[in-house]
């Protein structure tokens, strides 16, 4: 092991005991970070010194954008204008509906408390890149704390749900998509009502459904929208269209996976959605200190089954 | 006896190399795109030992983990270690020519694409897509560019010194 030895007279501690101590320094930040989520302040400040650089190099890309937007055909605009008329007329007949329906709402709140599931507010915001990361679905907004932006917030599209904010910067913030693995949305079928999570999967553009048992009334092309019991993100917001459901009876539950609505591919505008916080979200008041421990009322005993 | 290298020299390479790598890289092009810094810090941890080594690896490495979006620490981790790989290689790549040089760092390179693959796989992750197996391969290839353009500067010092 003496190669690495540069020469007589080098001092300090040798490049193997560096190397053991960075690592083992490197491997507790991954934890902290996994783990505890416990080093967002590094990242904040980070990202205030290297946003203005990023922007910096956004800059040729955007004039080469513009400028092709300036030579853009006829054809490719006219089209793309009667579509968007289109979507107006089908938007404001729905607008038209969803009014009806929210003055119902209103009455209905008035009589009982019910909370303010339904988000109307939001910020409109650019996504300025990809994630430089090809493990990862995130993009980068160019909105941020400054802006009133806080970790959790939901993001949609004109079709859905894009994701949630994860972390935010001061000028930026960062969305992690629906798709993201692990990334889970509590939504529930807009046919029967039937509760479920969407979880990401990892991979482009299919989400999963898991827990659904067997039987459950769950088919191929059920609309999912977000069901609001997690006080994120605000009820009725397209989340998926189900593809696909694998009915196995030798697992207990069925494999459903489904498509996300929206996507970040064709967009560039998207809306977080700055709703209250639901601090006084309602809570069963079950008390578990009744005496007897949870485990013993829940789970009876196994001599009683036989 | 060679001079060392000067500081604008040292400072600039990395900050250029920094700003290729927050270029907005995607797609396929992320993928196949290798990581300059890495590679920049090879460069210097080979040439320069005395003022680049561990310690500023892992501290650019926590940098281009917020930049990346990456897990905290994952990037230092993986410049530490590369590295160290370097430093243990440092005599013998010195007496290489460039071909067998790059060879030597396109090693390197692949150990520490491992090293990002299995820690992502550890969290759960997908592989992204099978380009990633070029990027070492295409950060080999640029071994030779780099150390030439990084050369130029001081090889034009030193025939100015030695003259005057």
């Amino acid at each position: 092991m003496s190669a690495y030895q540069e020469n007589f007279f080098s001092r300090g501690p040798s490049a193997l005991a560096r190397l053991t101590f960075f690592s083992l320094v490197a491997i507790a930040i991954m934890i902290a970070d996994h783990r505890f989520q416990a080093l967002a302040f590094v990242r904040l400040g980070v990202s205030v010194v290297l946003t203005p650089i990023e922007q910096l190099l956004m800059l040729p890309g955007k004039l080469v954008q513009r400028a092709s937007l300036h030579f853009a055909d006829q054809n490719r605009l006219v089209a793309e204008n009667t579509a968007l008329k289109a979507q107006v007329l089908e938007l404001s007949a729905g607008h038209q509906q969803a009014q009806l329906i929210r003055a119902e709402r209103k009455y209905f709140e008035s009589l009982g408390d019910a909370n303010k599931r339904l988000g109307d507010r939001g910020l409109v915001a650019e996504i300025i890149r990809d994630a430089r990361n090809p493990f990862v679905r995130k993009v980068i907004l160019d909105k941020g704390s400054s802006h009133g932006l806080r970790p959790g917030l939901a993001v949609i599209d004109g079709n859905g749900v894009i994701g949630q904010l994860t972390a935010v910067g001061v000028l930026t913030s960062e969305v992690t998509l629906s798709t993201e693995k692990d990334q889970s949305i509590p939504v529930m079928g807009l046919r029967n009502g039937l509760r479920a999570i969407a979880v990401g999967s990892g991979r482009d553009g299919t989400i999963d459904i898991p827990f659904i048992p067997v039987g459950a009334d769950i088919q191929a092309g059920d609309a999912l929208v977000t069901s609001g019991i997690d006080g994120t993100y605000p009820a009725g917001l397209s989340v998926a269209t189900v593809m696909n459901v694998d009915r196995n009876p030798a697992f207990q539950f069925a494999k459903v996976s489904a498509k996300p609505v929206a996507g970040t591919d064709q967009q560039r505008f998207v809306k977080v959605l700055t709703h209250e916080e639901l601090k006084d979200y309602p809570r069963p008041d079950v008390k578990p200190d009744d005496g007897k421990p949870v485990r013993e009322r829940v789970v009876p005993k196994r001599r009683e089954i036989r | 006896m060679r001079l060392p290298a000067p500081f604008g020299l040292l400072a600039g390479s990395f900050v250029f190399a920094f700003l290729l790598n927050l270029l907005p890289w995607s797609g396929v092009a992320l993928q196949i795109s290798p990581d300059f810094v890495l590679l920049i810090l090879l460069y210097w941890a080979v040439q320069e030992p005395r003022s680049v080594g561990q310690g500023l690896g892992f501290i650019l490495g926590l940098v281009m983990d917020v930049a990346d979006s990456a897990l905290l620490g994952q990037h230092a981790l993986i410049y530490v270690v590369a590295i160290f790989l370097v430093q243990l290689l440092r005599v013998r790549v010195l007496q290489l020519n460039l071909p067998a040089q790059a060879l030597h760092i396109g090693a390197i390179l692949i150990l520490a694409q491992a090293i990002g693959v299995s820690l992502n796989l550890s969290l759960g992750r997908e592989i992204p897509g099978t380009w990633m197996a070029i990027a070492p391969v295409v950060g080999a290839l640029l071994w030779p560019v780099i150390s030439l353009v990084l050369a130029l500067p001081r090889l034009r010092n030193r025939s100015a010194r030695t003259i005057g």
